[in-house]
């Protein structure tokens, strides 16, 4: 518990310091931080800004009828948090837990185009941070044609590595999207949906 | 910056609250008063205050268009008080869209949104129209009385215009001289303002311009009575009290005190101290009657005809005769600093924080009583064990005292929201030129705040329709022998755990023939179904999106949005709402809540491997499942309880679980639950205990699950869900209700 929780802490000190370092980078033009990370044998990376904290994976409860992507929910530090597979988003393959397995804390604000919630994302190993020059950065559509465009912000190239940068804002936008109601299943549900069967 | 804006919304808010009761009052003592034009100056006034107040923030904080209003606003309560303006239902029309504009741009600042232009605009020039001022005519009566010219001058312009009313309505004059305190004025005044309320008004108080020293200070409080002088000094006085009545020039107007004027202006120029020597103890509030001075005040009343005259009594009259547009408040700022107020004003978020905490703490309570149990358990370590179950309940005892304390801060009388809703039916029955008595009782009825606030809007939409489906007009009243005005009843109390608020009206019923039509015509019932629909089910078709029975769409109501929103939200905060109607006479809507969101005692139950905590405010019972008793209608289990029929549910059935391996038990159990009217028997695997817990949120993206209301902590970092015991009833009884339509009648008979 503890141990997580310094790492945790530190982690989130860490990309906090690298966030700023990255604001900056951006602001001159030059480069860009990146934390990567494995899914299923590739490299990913998201902007380190947005990243607040690695944790290890603590006890998960499974959601009934939530999104498939939904892997449950945690508790950090007495809140809530939703986990999400990206593997799932992604349609990779699902590779078991390993000691190695860790969730990213991410939160995109509503000015950043997310819905200001803090939501954990499964990965199945935390890498390193890439710093990529903008030179460094192809755009996606060039790449990929796939379903899984909507998902990649661009491909990032360092040292004969590949680094598919992930776009989190479709991820992390949930609220934007128009939501079934919240609550007591109303007899709207009741009677509209059944009303074909009578 | 942006605390500093929360805090300037919340205390706007309050005042605005404020200004809402004051016109409320002027609205209801206006309807049942002598309908003389003459408001309550006394409402009048402390509107005007809020208002003023309102000005002052909102220019501190920056916020233009509300000082802008704020000013206007002034403007039409100043010539309301001084007489310019006649108090009329059209006038206060006005006075309360601005409390509506206000409450639009409070929500438009916290919404980081620019004030609303366009209503502000509307209403100031509504404002401008309402404060078109007649001159003020009429005879002097100031003339008749001894008032001296110099006094006269340092009047207000509001206290002016008060002296002028009473004596125009033959009312006495008296002048009482008081000696007060400096450190104590604040109450001291206040209390004597409250001694003499029943008899008269309190028309101005200035310095007596004598008789004060560095820690006292000598007031001529001008009285204006319909009593005689003899009761006055009953009431107001002890032996140290005088009071005089001032004399009138008319040649009845003279009373028995003939003193001659000049020794009135002896009086006050020469301020003789015509009182007791200082302070008897048993007047002394603080009981240190060491400094000689008193901390009570001293009614002083010189046994004189005359209201403080002379022009050398304006030396002391001056620090009372503030600007004209100044509010007639007690002048001598900075006597005291001290608050009287002895409350703090707390985000709700650090009382969440605070609940964490305490849950926190349950939890290690919980871990420390299964070490006490083990310790307990040795012969060895039996008096350490002793001593440490002593500890463990003292604790237990401190921490529910604790979690109490916390809970109480956040309740709430329920008196706030009501008051919204008297101004919301107020403008609503003007519009709609339909008389209603809004009755309330239990506006003391205290709910978390959390609930308070979510409540505004659907109690909202259900005084809405009361008015306009609910509430026929006139005619149609007077025709069916119900008296004109129509009531609508809002009602709460406490039940239980839970809170119960009924709105309920005296209209025309719902017309269930109409509901059942309407409802054929979309497509929601056939026509032979219908025929089998009890009145309940009929009725709880208005909850559905977009059901109206009412063909014009108007302003308030009938657009087909409302009823599915009160539900909706109703749920959220963990309520039910049900509906009874009687054609005619009249619909009463029933909202059952929980007092508070922010802990819960729950029952942990185990499904399928898996933990949940169950609300035990809707758990009604237990028992050991008998798979044996259970009987199958149409496809749905039941089993028979106590002689009725109770719908059983598998939860892991309906959450789709798949059984972890070696978790299938030899013996279940059935957790009935009840929500409303309606039972489920719920099917669990095992039944862990009571456990008091904390909800939290899920997050956004969760929004759409079904059946949970949360989650919370249940010790060891897992997290269990809570399931949402409403919602569940209401999904396996609808689908229930669905196959009871093709055919069998009885199945949610247990239910219904």
């Amino acid at each position: 518990m503890s141990t997580r929780r310094r790492f945790a802490q530190r982690a989130a000190e860490a990309a906090q310091r690298r966030g700023a370092i990255a604001r900056r980078a951006v602001e001159r033009g030059a480069r860009s931080e990146f934390l990567a990370f494995r899914m299923a044998e590739e490299i990913y990376a998201v902007p380190i800004a947005y990243v607040k904290e690695i944790l290890k994976l603590p006890p998960l409860t499974e959601v009934p009828r939530a999104p498939p992507d939904v892997l449950g929910v945690i508790s950090v530090r007495g809140r809530i948090v939703t986990v999400r597979d990206l593997r799932r988003r992604l349609r990779l393959t699902e590779a078991p837990v390993t000691r190695r397995s860790r969730i990213l804390l991410a939160e995109l604000l509503p000015e950043q185009g997310g819905s200001g919630e803090r939501v954990g994302l499964f990965v199945d190993e935390v890498l390193n941070v890439y710093r990529l020059a903008e030179a460094e950065i192809e755009s996606a559509a060039n790449v990929l044609g796939s379903e899984l465009a909507e998902y990649v912000a661009g491909i990032g190239r360092q040292g004969g590595e590949m680094i598919i940068l992930i776009d989190l804002k479709p991820i992390l936008a949930v609220a934007g999207k128009p939501q079934p109601p919240r609550g007591p299943a109303m007899l709207g549900t009741r009677y509209g949906t059944g009303g074909g069967a009578f | 910056m942006v605390d500093q804006r929360d805090e300037f919304i919340s205390e706007a808010q309050e005042i605005i609250e404020g200004l809402s009761r004051d016109l409320l009052a002027l609205d209801a003592a206006l309807k049942h008063g002598p309908g003389s034009g003459a408001p309550d100056h006394e409402l009048v006034n402390d509107a005007f205050r809020a208002v003023h107040t309102l000005k002052g923030l909102a220019s501190l904080f920056g916020v233009a268009r509300m000082t802008t209003l704020s000013h206007h606003l002034e403007d039409l309560l100043d010539d309301l008080r001084l007489g310019r303006v006649d108090l009329t239902p059209k006038v206060l029309d006005v006075l309360f869209r601005g409390v509506d504009v206000y409450g639009r741009i409070l929500s438009a600042l916290r919404a980081g949104e620019p004030e609303p232009q366009r209503e502000v605009e509307e209403l100031l020039m509504a404002l401008d129209a309402a404060a078109s001022r007649p001159a003020f005519a009429g005879v002097n009566p100031l003339a008749e009385y001894e008032l001296d010219p110099g006094l006269l001058a340092v009047l207000t312009e509001y206290e002016e215009h008060r002296l002028r009313t009473n004596l125009q309505q033959g009312v006495a004059l008296f002048k009482i001289r008081v000696r007060f305190e400096l450190a104590t004025i604040d109450t001291a005044l206040d209390s004597l303002k409250a001694k003499a309320k029943p008899h008269g008004e309190i028309l101005t108080y200035l310095p007596s311009g004598g008789g004060g020293d560095a820690d006292s200070i000598e007031l001529d409080v001008l009285l204006a009575s319909r009593q005689t002088l003899d009761v006055l000094t009953t009431e107001l006085g002890d032996t140290n009290v005088t009071i005089e009545a001032v004399a009138r020039r008319g040649a009845g107007g003279r009373t028995a005190q003939s003193d001659p004027p000049d020794t009135v202006y002896a009086t006050v120029g020469m301020a003789p101290r015509i009182t007791s020597p200082p302070a008897a103890p048993e007047d002394d509030l603080h009981g240190n009657a060491d400094t000689g001075s008193f901390n009570a005040p001293r009614v002083v009343i010189s046994a004189l005809g005359s209201i403080m005259g002379g022009g050398g009594g304006g030396g002391g009259i001056g620090g009372g005769g503030g600007g004209d547009d100044d509010v007639p408040e007690p002048p001598p700022v900075g006597l005291s600093i001290r608050g009287v107020a002895q409350t703090v004003r707390v985000d709700i978020r650090k009382l969440d924080h605070l609940m964490n905490i305490v849950a926190e703490l349950a939890i290690v309570r919980g871990a420390l009583g299964r070490v006490t149990d083990r310790v307990r358990a040795s012969p060895e370590q039996r008096e350490l064990g002793m001593e440490l179950h002593r500890l463990h309940r003292s604790l237990d005892r401190h921490l529910s005292d604790m979690q109490g304390g916390i809970l109480e801060v956040r309740m709430v009388p329920l008196g706030q929201v009501f008051d919204k809703l008297a101004r919301v039916v107020r403008q609503i029955s003007r519009e709609h030129d339909k008389d209603i008595n809004l009755v309330i009782t239990g506006a003391e009825t205290e709910v978390d705040k959390l609930i308070v606030e979510e409540l505004s809007d659907p109690l909202m939409h259900m005084i809405r329709n009361a008015i306009d489906h609910g509430i026929e007009y006139r005619k149609q009243r007077n025709g069916s022998g119900k008296p004109e005005a129509g009531t609508i009843a809002l009602n709460a109390y406490q039940k239980g755990n839970h809170v119960v608020i009924e709105v309920q009206d005296d209209g025309a019923g719902i017309d269930e023939t109409k509901v059942l039509q309407q409802a054929i015509r979309r497509g929601l019932v056939t026509e032979s179904e219908a025929s089998a629909l009890l009145q309940r089910e009929i009725l709880s078709f208005i909850f559905l999106p977009g059901f109206s029975t009412k063909e014009g769409v108007d302003e308030l109501s009938g657009r087909g949005v409302g009823m599915d929103i009160v539900k909706t939200n109703i749920g959220k905060l963990g309520g039910v709402i049900d509906v009874q109607s009687e054609l005619g006479i009249g619909t009463k809507m029933t909202v059952t809540l929980p007092i508070t969101l922010a802990i819960i005692s729950a029952l942990v139950v185990v499904v399928a491997g898996r933990r949940y905590a169950l609300p035990l405010a809707s758990v009604l019972e237990a028992l050991v499942f008998d798979p044996g008793a259970v009987r199958n209608i149409e496809q749905r289990e039941v089993m028979s309880l106590r002689g009725s029929t109770l719908p059983l549910c598998r939860l892991d059935a309906l959450f789709g679980l798949a059984p972890i391996e070696g978790s299938i038990p030899a013996r279940r159990f059935v957790v009935v639950v009840g929500v409303g009217d309606h039972r489920l028997g719920c099917v669990v695997d095992s039944l862990i205990g009571q456990q008091d817990i904390v909800i939290k949120a899920l997050g956004k993206s969760l929004q759409g699950v079904r059946g949970f209301s949360g989650a919370t902590e249940l010790g060891d970092q897992h997290v269990g869900l809570v399931i949402d015991a409403p919602s569940i009833v209401e999904e396996v009884l609808a689908t229930s209700e669905a196959s009871r339509l093709l055919g069998a009648r009885r199945l949610g008979g247990g239910a219904a």
